[in-house]
């Protein structure tokens, strides 16, 4: 029995309308990195949340190093050597990095609880220096990159004495560096003694740490494997339970005339002088760093934010957007980057979140029409497959490939020719991944024009048609489809930083 | 793979349909009349009931746009201060010679013109919240009532203004039926127009709506117009039952108008709760005040009656949770 430090059996868990997980299985082995792996809504938040004490399972049996356990709280897991990094790094931007490590159990003096802060800032630079972070402990946590905060959400666990650590998908905001970085640390706690569960939706994550990986689908158990063991093709089957014939689907589609030109556009300390333009029937891919000013480029376009010099035309004609309204208007649409803040109305049900941009043309005269509202949901819902039972539902009871569906939907209601994606597949698992991919592709064939922003190099190369890398908030460089190469747009996106890089790598 | 299909009909549901606040409003409201009208043998009467309106219908009119506001996840605490300053404006200047309708005219836009100012600054001070926009401008509209009339009464007004504040048609109070004319403008508005959809929509997530292409701009400054346009109407009929207005006038009314939407089931965080809630709180209120009133218990009792039952419309929902989170325990340990 004790083979295993942490034991999962049968556990089930019910929400109401749904099964969340059902008798699902789980083990793991001591100082192994076991990858976790399935769609979104699979089942994998909740069995972390279990493991966590968050959620209490309905039925099913917790065993640590052979003992059966019940996982009560939050604070049960801590004092049984359990830590988590979520996904969304969960800190306090305000505090300092020492604080947040520490928060929710302080070093005090015994007796006045006078908290000692020299101790406690002493022991963070320890923590963060077997981390190999060379940032201040003092420092605001709000100050520091993404990574750098995933690091001290590391440091955290360390300092409760973690013997668990469960990571939830920690490189999805991360660039290849950045992850070269953390796959460096997990191996180093793995050598330490720690076990970790490593969930992500990146092959290359897996491949690069696991040992062994479990497939859950559908809230169900599918099975164990050695990473070794299993090929590319048969983890697919696994976790989507259906063969993905091309994982780009990308299909010809005629490139027209010019749609969209942008000349020498510029805003003090976001972007400079940036110009392209965009064909019908074209895929632009804008990649690069993040933090390169892509996001902000593509909302100048679309009126989110101002730029202040330089000048947007369509299909030939200089306009000035001033407002998202504008934009939608003379036929530019954008996907936000954050589907949950900027895309959707989680509160709402997926039909409402459908018809929101259109909702004027759908009425009569400023009156609501249901009949037409409904009619345009369901044919958007079924048109991008979002799997629902009724347009009724509501958009936060949805995983996130199918969220991310409901708000490309949204783009589908108004009357577009040109499309700005921002990271359309970021955190969305394969299936959604491949559907969204095949919408994209179907777009440009039908004339439109897409500008895909992405940092996922395999996504770019596979489905862009020109590739306009940018840097600093400048493009450095534009690829045609024939000649891009990886090796290239890598060193476009970093030339200049390329020394600082390395030796922030060693 | 076949996807199944989406199903576009709503199924009505009776069990959420009765399951909801306002229910458990008209509930109440029953609830309160029997025990006013075991309470007092004069409470059960329909002529005096009808009468009873008058006295508190006249806040009522900023009950209706408040709600837009909170719904907005905003608030607006100048409206009390609006009605004192449009009802000074127009007293002042009926009687420097102005003809009643023109003043009348003079006090809406007085009003609006308030509205307008708070929702401009909010706008445009993005890092200002409407609690401080409105306070300063509380403080600010109140103060130029003071200026204009120090602190003196200002009426004198033609013998037909007070058919606005006395009068009846029909054996109806006028000021209820232009209450009902009013609340189903807004109820319209709110519930079945594309205006409405949008200041939920702003009130859930600011930010998605942004990015829909919503003008969220011009949707606020217009909410906050409107807000300032019914304290106006307020203060025509408040003017009118007193015959004379001060500088003082309407105060406190900011919070009785508050507490009505929050009890009425309007979240404060905002995007949530319907129009009908706050107009049956506003009766609800109204004649709990009333038939306590004949029983002749204080005023100050009567507040903290109101005030127990705001923690009680607020509680509600997260006591729902916490039943559930109970039961659970219960059962795992």
């Amino acid at each position: 029995m004790a083979d295993f430090v942490l034991e999962l059996k049968g556990i089930t868990k019910v929400f109401p309308g749904v099964k969340a997980l059902d008798n699902v299985h789980f083990q793991l082995e001591q100082g192994e990195i076991h990858a976790l792996m399935g769609e979104n809504g699979a089942g994998k938040s909740t069995f972390i949340k279990i493991i966590t004490g968050v959620y209490q399972p309905d039925e099913g049996e917790l065993y640590l190093n052979g003992h059966r356990i019940e996982i009560r709280n939050p604070k049960d897991a801590q004092k049984l050597g359990i830590a988590a990094i979520y996904q969304h790094v969960t800190c306090y931007p305000d505090l300092s990095v020492t604080e947040n490590i520490f928060i929710g159990h302080e070093k005090v003096q015994k007796g006045t609880n006078r908290i000692l802060w020299k101790e406690m800032h002493e022991e963070a630079k320890k923590l963060l220096d077997q981390l190999g972070a060379n940032f201040d402990p003092k420092v605001q946590m709000g100050a520091l990159s993404v990574a750098q905060q995933q690091i001290v959400e590391i440091a955290k666990a360390l300092s409760t004495n973690a013997k668990i650590i469960i990571m939830d998908e920690p490189t999805a905001a991360l660039t290849k560096r950045e992850s070269e970085e953390l796959y460096r640390i997990t191996e180093q706690l793995r050598d330490n003694g720690a076990s970790i569960i490593f969930i992500s939706h990146r092959f290359e994550d897996m491949y690069r740490l696991a040992g062994r990986v479990t497939v859950f689908r559908d809230s169900k158990y599918i099975g164990t494997w050695g990473v070794n063991e299993i090929s590319n093709d048969d983890l697919i089957v696994a976790m989507v339970g259906r063969e993905i014939t091309q994982l780009f689907p990308k299909k010809k589609a005629d490139i027209g005339e010019e749609l969209l030109r942008v000349e020498g556009l510029g805003k003090t300390g976001y972007f400079e002088d940036i110009s392209f333009t965009l064909r019908k029937g074209e895929i632009l891919g804008l990649t690069g760093l993040v933090g390169a000013g892509r996001t902000e480029v593509c909302q100048a376009i679309f009126g989110i934010l101002d730029y202040e010099r330089g000048s947007v035309h369509l299909e030939g004609r200089k306009v000035e957007i001033d407002h998202p309204q504008t934009a939608m208007k003379l036929g530019i649409g954008y996907l936000p980057e954050d589907r949950q803040k900027q895309g959707l109305v989680l509160n709402w049900e997926i039909g409402r979140n459908i018809t929101l941009p259109v909702i004027e043309k759908l009425s009569n005269n400023g009156w609501l029409n249901d009949g037409k509202e409904s009619e345009m949901a369901k044919n958007l819902s079924e048109k991008v497959q979002v799997k629902a039972n009724s347009i009724f539902d509501h958009a936060s009871l949805l995983s996130g490939g199918n969220q991310q569906k409901v708000v490309v939907a949204k783009l589908l209601t108004a009357d577009l020719k040109v499309m700005i994606l921002d990271e359309p597949t970021k955190g969305v698992d394969v299936g959604a991944k491949s559907a969204i991919h095949e919408i994209m592709s179907d777009l440009a064939c039908q004339g439109y024009g897409v500008i895909m922003i992405s940092s996922e190099m395999p996504e770019v190369l596979g489905m862009c048609d020109r590739i306009a890398v940018m840097r600093e908030g400048r493009i450095t460089a534009t690829f045609e489809r024939s000649t891009a190469t990886q090796e290239a747009i890598l060193e476009a996106a970093m030339m200049r930083g390329h020394a600082e890089a390395e030796r922030a790598a060693i | 793979m076949k996807e199944k299909n989406i199903i576009a009909k709503k199924e009505f549901n009776l069990k959420s349909f009765f399951f909801q606040w306002e229910w458990m409003l008209v509930l109440l409201f029953v609830v309160i009349n029997i025990i006013n009208t075991f309470l007092s043998p004069y409470y059960l009467d329909p002529k005096k009931l009808l009468d009873a309106t008058m006295t508190f219908l006249d806040k009522a009119f900023i009950v209706l746009p408040m709600v837009f506001v909170i719904i907005l996840a905003d608030i607006d605490i100048s409206v009390a201060s609006t009605v004192a300053l449009s009802a000074v404006v127009m007293a002042v200047s009926y009687n420097l010679g102005v003809p009643m309708a023109l003043a009348i005219i003079i006090c809406l836009l007085v009003g609006t013109l308030c509205g307008f100012l708070n929702g401009l600054l909010i706008v445009k001070f993005k890092e200002l919240s409407a609690v401080i926009v409105t306070l300063s401008t509380m403080i600010i509209y109140r103060g130029i009532a003071y200026i204009i009339l120090e602190d003196q009464a200002s009426g004198k007004f033609p013998a037909w203004y007070k058919f606005l504040g006395w009068g009846y048609v029909g054996g109806i109070p006028f000021i209820l039926i232009v209450f009902a004319v009013f609340a189903v403008v807004f109820g319209l508005l709110l519930h079945k127009t594309t205006f409405g959809r949008r200041v939920y929509a702003m009130g859930n997530n600011i930010t998605a709506s942004r990015f829909s292409g919503i003008q969220v701009d011009k949707i606020k400054v217009i909410v906050f117009t409107l807000t300032g346009f019914m304290s106006a109407v307020t203060a025509l009929f408040l003017t009118s039952r007193m015959g004379s207005t001060r500088p003082n006038v309407a105060s406190g009314y900011e919070l009785d108008v508050i507490a009505m939407v929050v009890l009425g089931g309007i979240s404060s965080t905002g995007g949530k709760g319907k129009l009908t809630g706050a107009i049956i709180s506003i009766f609800l209120i109204g004649f709990l005040r009333y038939g306590l009133g004949l029983k002749n218990v204080p005023a100050q009792a009567l507040l903290i009656i109101i005030g127990l039952l705001l923690i009680f419309a607020v509680m509600i929902p997260n006591l729902k949770f916490n039943f559930k989170k109970w039961g659970k325990v219960q059962k795992t340990s």
